[in-house]
């Protein structure tokens, strides 16, 4: 054997993973079923961070959409008490400010609470003026609409969420009078015609949101104001953007408070902050389970070749290539098991892709309560694979340590006459050699 | 045999005693040479055991915090206004309308209130309404309501952050958003109009005498409680009520209870317990525990392929051994027996270390509780799922004996499914596999 005979300075990694490749077809049965348990644990991780991710995308898509945007503009005061005193004007030269690279759109919006009266029944909702061809950036832009959907900016008609509409017992090209609070704060009485009403996916947002032209709800509350301004990035745009465009657009609307999504809706932002160690947590939890049986089987691949290894460091086989063999073959299977597990979490990820009706399992009002909608998508990301496969196999080396610190124990001779040594002698020879 | 092996097999006598008795006779015997196997390969007992443990301590742990959890989640949020149970019009509850009442609310309530297991009842009625202070104006629900006996059974009227709750018949309680829009504090007036379930208007003139802060924004924005009587007096509802709110003495048991409750029920009313009034919360415990139940069951599956691996390596390494005793005349049965009498030991020993831990960790925080982490967004969270601040786990029967009971069925399939091995095996051959 070249290693015996005339040993390496360096360690003869090729020769040690050969050797370690073969030792593993020694013990099929038993690494089969360690290569399942390293599969199925690996596949485990992977699947339940895709559904943590799904939720997290799902989070903040939903967030975004309503009405939110990444960052927005009001006036101090609004978000305690929200009404057209607490509007301001857009700059003259307004949006120069807005760097537009990241940018994938901008709405400047009237919102403020009204009441709405039907022939037969009241309700409380919010009352915003907008600039229809501006709403792609929010959930506006997308809503199924059964009648007309607002015109332009002067459409002085009502856009009303499907819920409302039933609470109202009122229906499209019907008449409502809209109760509100006018510029010079004083209570106003306006007549409108519903010209549509929209289908979302949550039952809260069309219970809340009632929209109108933002030219035409200005003219009528007697101002030029807005109260609020809100720009989506692009999908890509990193936390970077987002602060850059929070800090333009402080300095182009001097004096009025400028948010990020993160503070307006702290809840969604701590479940998407938790998306990003949930990994870690899945991982410590599965892979702990994992990691008694790796060290298990890999303490008996050892023990069971201590004459083997003796005769090795005999012919002058250093301590560290003994270490490094066990390691490698350790690292072998987990890499294998890594592989496998991988394909097994891709086969079991294909048929959902497309997401998962939670109305089927009864399960949609919950999830609405966290702020997502009924169809889940799990979502599987090239970094969260790939880190779950670095992180096994560092585990995978970790758990062989102990098992490799054993074998290097071996005394050459007392293992090879049989004796106990400082571990115990094989009661049998191992098979295949 | 070699020595090496006689050394640690079981005793000759005992063999004897083994062929002569069968397994079951023996079983003390075998137990004894069993326990003292798990002593020949003391790291794969401990790394068996160690990972039982590990499985067992998890599980249980987390079952427990979802046992106090659970029944505290419901608790809060059913204990803010919505009850255990409720009776309404039928129709009320999809399509909530003024005119939708129930007849002699008060009557039913003291009727309900006496049903056993039921804590108390309150009638309430409620209706949407534009409230107005001087010039501004804002949409609310206002709820009529009996001030007594909803400061002894809610969370609600305890959470006046001003004045007080109700004292008088015209009093208004509200939510400090909702006081914050109108501009308005204790002392000051303000009129609710709303249609009244014949046409036409209904008016209230109230004082603000209370103003409360749930931390849910909706609520602290849109809702006005006032006395019963003045909500029914205003809206020409006679005595009738909307709700019939009810309070048993357990939140979780109390859907089982609507058999006893609906046999005192006139016809024409729809009892519906908190399941259906607040489905968000059903279904928020049973999408954890779906989430839950994938990782206990993947741990503890992991758990037991790698005992099944370990009692294969025991299988594998003892075959000599097991020829030896099956040609002194031991059965094949008892020494899958024996064997699986090993596995039992490792459960034992990894259940015992498992469950020490999880008492050592859970009995503390069962008695002091612990609380979120101060943060902002943690709170908003728990303030939007209407969860207790203070969570306390309970370490009941259910997380004491669930996780260690399927761990012991895992191991001992996992050692029937390595031992099985054993009933093929020619003793000549198994003898030979030592050479």
């Amino acid at each position: 054997m070249p290693a015996a005979s005339a040993p390496p300075r360096r360690l003869p990694v090729a020769l040690l993973a050969q050797l370690a490749w073969r030792n593993l077809g020694r013990h099929r049965r038993r690494n089969a079923m360690l290569l399942g348990a390293i599969a199925l644990a690996v596949a485990g991780v992977v699947l339940l961070n895709a559904m943590l991710r799904g939720m997290e995308g799902e989070v903040r898509a939903v967030v975004l959409d309503n009405l939110t945007g990444h960052v927005k503009v009001h006036a101090p005061g609004y978000l305690a008490d929200p009404g057209i005193e607490r509007g301001f004007d857009l700059p003259a030269d307004w949006p120069a400010g807005l760097p537009a690279a990241a940018t994938l759109g901008w709405a400047a919006r009237l919102r403020v609470p009204a009441v709405l009266m039907s022939e037969r029944e009241t309700r409380g909702a919010e009352l915003v003026g907008v600039d229809p061809g501006r709403e792609g950036i929010s959930f506006l832009g997308r809503v199924q609409v059964v009648g007309e959907a607002l015109t332009g900016s002067q459409d002085r008609r009502l856009l009303l969420g499907r819920a409302l509409a039933e609470h109202l017992q009122t229906e499209v090209g019907r008449r409502v009078v809209v109760v509100t609070q006018g510029a010079d704060g004083r209570a106003l009485e306006v007549g409108y015609r519903i010209a549509g009403v929209y289908e979302s996916d949550f039952a809260g947002l069309e219970k809340v949101f009632v929209f109108t032209g933002a030219a035409a709800l200005q003219r009528a509350l007697g101002t030029t104001a807005v109260t609020e301004v809100s720009v989506r990035l692009a999908d890509d745009a990193g936390p970077r953007q987002q602060t850059a465009t929070a800090e333009a657009l402080a300095a182009a609307f001097g004096g009025l408070d400028v948010y990020v999504w993160q503070e307006l809706k702290p809840q969604a932002a701590a479940i998407v902050a938790m998306a990003d160690f949930g990994v870690f947590i899945y991982f410590a939890v599965v892979m702990g389970a994992l990691v008694f049986g790796l060290v298990n089987a890999m303490a008996t691949a050892v023990m069971e070749r201590v004459r083997e290894m003796g005769m090795l460091r005999a012919v002058g086989m250093r301590p560290g290539a003994v270490v490094a063999q066990v390691m490698i073959e350790c690292s072998l299977v987990m890499a294998l098991g890594v592989a496998l597990g991988l394909a097994v979490a891709f086969a079991a990820f294909v048929p959902f892709a497309d997401g998962i009706d939670l109305r089927a399992f009864d399960l949609d009002k919950s999830v609405a309560q966290l702020g997502m909608r009924a169809n889940f998508v799990p979502v599987l990301t090239a970094a969260d694979v790939v880190l779950v496969g670095v992180l096994s196999l560092a585990l995978g080396a970790a758990a062989s340590l102990y098992p490799a610190l054993r074998a290097v124990r071996i005394a050459p001779l007392v293992a090879l006459s049989g004796g106990r040594g400082p571990l115990r002698a094989p009661r049998r020879k191992p098979r295949g050699t | 045999m070699t020595q090496a092996a006689a050394s640690h097999t079981a005793p000759l006598g005992a063999q004897r005693v083994l062929a002569r008795r069968g397994a079951a006779g023996a079983l003390p015997l075998l137990a004894r040479v069993a326990w003292r196997n798990l002593g020949r390969r003391r790291l794969r007992t401990a790394m068996s055991a160690g990972g039982i443990a590990f499985a067992i301590f998890l599980v249980s742990v987390f079952t427990s915090l979802q046992t106090g959890v659970y029944g505290a989640w419901i608790d809060t949020a059913t204990g803010l206004a919505t009850g255990h149970l409720q009776v309404q019009h039928p129709a009320y509850h999809a399509d909530p309308r003024v005119a939708s009442t129930v007849a002699d609310g008060a009557a039913l309530a003291a009727r309900i209130a006496a049903v056993p297991g039921v804590l108390d009842a309150t009638a309430r009625a409620e209706a949407f309404a534009l409230v107005s202070a001087g010039e501004r104006s804002f949409g609310a629900l206002v709820v009529g309501v009996a001030p007594e006996k909803e400061a002894a059974l809610f969370a609600l009227p305890g959470r006046r952050t001003d004045g007080d709750y109700l004292p008088r018949p015209d009093s208004a309680f509200l939510g400090a958003n909702l006081a914050a829009n109108l501009g308005v504090g204790v002392g000051d007036e303000i009129v609710a109009l709303g249609g009244a379930p014949e046409g036409g208007v209904a008016a209230l003139a109230l004082t603000v005498d209370g103003v409360f802060a749930t931390g849910q924004a909706a609520l602290d924005r849109s809702l006005l409680q006032v006395r019963l009587e003045a909500l029914q007096s205003a809206f020409g509802l006679g005595d009738g009520a909307h709700r019939i709110v009810v309070v048993t003495d357990n939140g979780e048991r109390a859907p089982a209870l609507a058999p006893t409750i609906a046999a005192v029920l006139p016809e024409g009313v729809r009892l519906l317990d908190w399941k259906t009034l607040m489905p968000e919360i059903e279904q928020g415990i049973r999408f954890d525990r779906i989430t839950a139940d994938m990782i206990y069951w993947l741990l503890m599956v992991l758990v037991a392929l790698s005992v099944v691996n370990a009692f294969l390596m025991t299988v594998f390494e003892r075959t000599p051994e097991f020829g030896m005793l099956m040609a002194v005349g031991m059965r094949p049965n008892a020494i899958v027996g024996m064997v699986v009498l090993e596995a039992v030991g490792v459960w034992v020993l990894g259940a015992a270390a498992g469950l020490a831990l999880c008492v050592a960790v859970v009995l503390p925080l069962q008695a002091v509780g612990f609380a979120l982490p101060d943060n902002e967004a943690l709170r908003a969270m728990n303030e939007q799922m209407q969860m207790p601040e203070r969570l306390h786990p309970h370490l009941g029967g259910k997380a004491l004996s669930q996780a260690p009971l399927v761990m012991l069925l895992g191991t001992v399939l996992a050692a029937l499914t390595a031992a099985l091995r054993v009933r093929r095996m020619r003793p000549v051959d198994a003898l030979r596999a030592e050479e």
